[in-house]
């Protein structure tokens, strides 16, 4: 598919926002498969960014999320009504995209979308995995419903220490002695099994029903099985009025006092474990958005998470990459000492005692960070594993163009521009399949 | 003397054109090179929340103003300055950025101005925008430009916190044009984008 501007596709899509609806209905309605290229526009500007127009889970902004982005190509779902590895319904299909799911960059659909639209969606998505066209999902059987009640709440204390819940999700839910880490999905990311007591962050939702179907039909395609076969009803759903009510206060409903106790007691257990905080800190304070090279259209080139090589002219001093904080000790930080990492991330001096301009090096900012926090940070760069990317030193700008950008800063009163490339300028080179994309 | 006088002439324009060229090549691009400047400057910009009455929303603006402080939001959402960005316009926005993919887009305005900020955006519009990079018409924003992928691994906590945050510091009437999606044709070959040093925004 040739480029299209993202902004030109939405607005072709609202001139035929009816179309796809139109033709929603009679695929609904005649299951004929035919591809409108009105939905796939649809697909492409709502969908594409993270699941990638090609619905292969990997869109431009995928990298950075955490969850992954689903791949529609493999027809393994999570968030279903139906049995463990089993297809999801069109309903669930259709749930996901009308309420999202919560805690990750899914959003809610409704409101944005019309029903048809997003009936429209599901009947494209599908498209993607061979299964949907020999497979016919349905949902389990309904149970009776168990109200929740002290009583059935302690029937759930007990069933959840017997089925092994804790030893993902810890003890009463709260992550405590649980396996930490080594959690993996089916696609190879490490996965965090849940804190029970934040229901807000529950993907498939915080009710009773939904978290009996999560212990009814599993989770496909990562570590949480299906208790179908192990539970009898009654003790899946006393589980769910267990996990229900572990809830704690979100901060968002908390007193003053409270608000304060709880960022106390949460700072004492990133102190504990200074790597899962740093790789918190090093992911929401997108370091990889400059620090791994990309490609045109800003999609990570693979293999080079954090190698840096990504090459930025500032207008005025030249070229500069970006370094590689990976721990190889040769072309990363695996040289350099906890103090030096501190003193570029939060003064702006290099380990060779030069200066860091104020930008694009956000260090002004980080100097604000917590002493604490910025010992996570260094511990979490520590675990990166090593590439092997040499960083070329900076090159200065030839005499005119230095002359004119300054003369554009200083007399004409801008701040210097940054031009961002594509591709790696680091001796890792660009990886293959992605050179050609990088120089697109 | 017609003559010398000319010759005079030629001679002190070659002079001021050279000692100016000299002088632009010799002076510092920046006038201050303290770090500590810096930054002071960042934190100095965001306002304390010692002004707000109720004392948990006073405590979750605490976390917010941390969290947006070290994530360096200013680093886009500042006006540009001559000598980088303008103290007094605290997330007003207004610098722009040509991308490869997505035509030219231009940091919002993230005050609680009414007309031209955040003040009509409800809390769900904003946090939809750090955790899925969509408007609230439903629009995609381009993550090359905005890092709203890695926003999304914010703690819902801590979004909700930055909103909270966002929410009481100075309103600043300040309009950004709207995105104008495009192919940019002044793109250097081989850019995904360029950051421009001007403000694109009016007041």
């Amino acid at each position: 598919m040739p480029p299209v501007p993202s902004g030109l596709r939405w607005m072709a899509f609202c001139v035929v926002g009816l179309l796809p609806a139109a033709v929603a209905v009679g695929l609904a309605q005649s299951g004929a498969a035919a591809p409108p290229t009105d939905i796939q526009r649809l697909y492409d500007t709502s969908c594409g960014s993270c699941h990638g127009t090609d619905g292969r889970g990997h869109g431009p902004a995928a990298d950075a999320l955490n969850p992954k982005p689903r791949d529609f190509t493999r027809g393994t779902y999570k968030f279903r009504s139906t049995a463990s590895g089993s297809l999801p319904t069109d309903d669930d299909l259709y749930r996901s995209i009308e309420n999202g799911l919560p805690g990750t960059s899914m959003l809610g659909f409704k409101g944005i979308l019309s029903e048809a639209q997003m009936r429209a969606l599901v009947v494209y998505v599908k498209r993607f995995s061979p299964r949907f066209a020999t497979e016919q999902p349905s949902p389990v059987p309904a149970a009776r419903p168990v109200s929740t009640s002290p009583d059935s709440i302690d029937k759930g204390r007990a069933a959840y220490e017997s089925l092994a819940c804790g030893a993902c999700h810890g003890e009463a839910g709260t992550g405590a002695d649980a396996v930490a880490g080594g959690l993996q999905d089916d696609w190879g990311n490490e996965v965090y099994a849940p804190h029970l007591t934040e229901p807000w962050t529950f993907r498939g939702g915080r009710t009773a029903a939904d978290v009996y179907l999560r212990l009814k039909t599993g989770i496909n395609g990562t570590p949480m099985p299906s208790f179908a076969d192990t539970a009898k009803d009654d003790d899946l759903w006393h589980v769910a009025n267990y996990v229900v009510s572990l809830a704690r206060k979100p901060v968002w409903e908390m007193t003053a006092d409270e608000i304060r106790a709880h960022y106390s007691s949460q700072a004492k257990r990133e102190a504990e474990n200074p790597v899962e905080r740093g790789r918190s800190l090093v992911n929401t304070m997108a370091c990889g958005h400059c620090h791994t090279p990309a490609d045109r259209e800003g999609r990570a080139l693979p293999g080079l998470n954090f190698a840096g090589g990504m090459r930025m002219r500032l207008q005025v001093w030249g070229d500069v990459v970006t370094p590689n904080l990976t721990s190889d000790n040769e072309t990363g930080l695996g040289r350099y000492a906890d103090e030096d990492i501190k003193r570029a991330l939060t003064r702006g001096i290099k380990r060779d005692g030069s200066r860091m301009l104020p930008l694009p090096m956000g260090w002004p900012a980080y100097a604000h960070l917590t002493p604490q926090d910025q010992d996570a940070i260094v511990a979490y760069l520590r675990t990166l594993p090593p590439v092997k990317n040499q960083i070329p030193p900076p090159a200065r700008l030839g005499f005119f163009a230095y002359l004119g950008a300054k003369f554009q800063m200083l007399i004409g009163g801008r701040d210097y521009p940054i031009i961002v490339f594509a591709g790696n300028a680091g001796s890792a080179g660009n990886p293959s399949g992605s050179a050609a994309a990088a120089q697109r | 003397m017609k003559r010398i006088v000319k010759w005079v002439a030629l001679v002190v324009v070659v002079l001021a054109i050279a000692g100016f060229t000299g002088f632009l090549y010799v002076v510092p691009p920046l006038t201050s090179t303290d770090p500590r400047e810096f930054i002071n400057l960042e934190a100095s910009m965001a306002p304390a929340v010692d002004g707000i009455a109720d004392p948990a929303v006073r405590a979750l603006a605490e976390r917010g103003r941390y969290v947006l402080l070290t994530t360096d939001c200013t680093g886009c959402h500042v006006t540009p300055g001559p000598q980088g960005p303008l103290p007094n316009m605290y997330l007003a926005g207004g610098r722009r950025f040509t991308t490869n993919m997505h035509g030219a887009v231009v940091a919002r305005n993230l005050t609680p101005d009414r007309e031209t900020g955040l003040g009509q955006r409800s809390d769900e519009d904003i946090k939809r925008v750090l955790r899925s990079g969509v408007y609230p018409d439903g629009r995609p924003i381009p993550h090359s430009a905005m890092p709203w992928a890695q926003f999304s691994n914010w703690s819902d906590e801590d979004l909700h916190a930055v909103v909270v945050y966002l929410r009481h510091i100075r309103p600043i009437r300040h309009e950004i044009p709207p995105p104008a999606p495009g192919v940019a044709e002044t793109l250097v070959p081989g850019a995904i984008e360029i950051v421009e040093g001007i403000n694109a925004g009016k007041q």
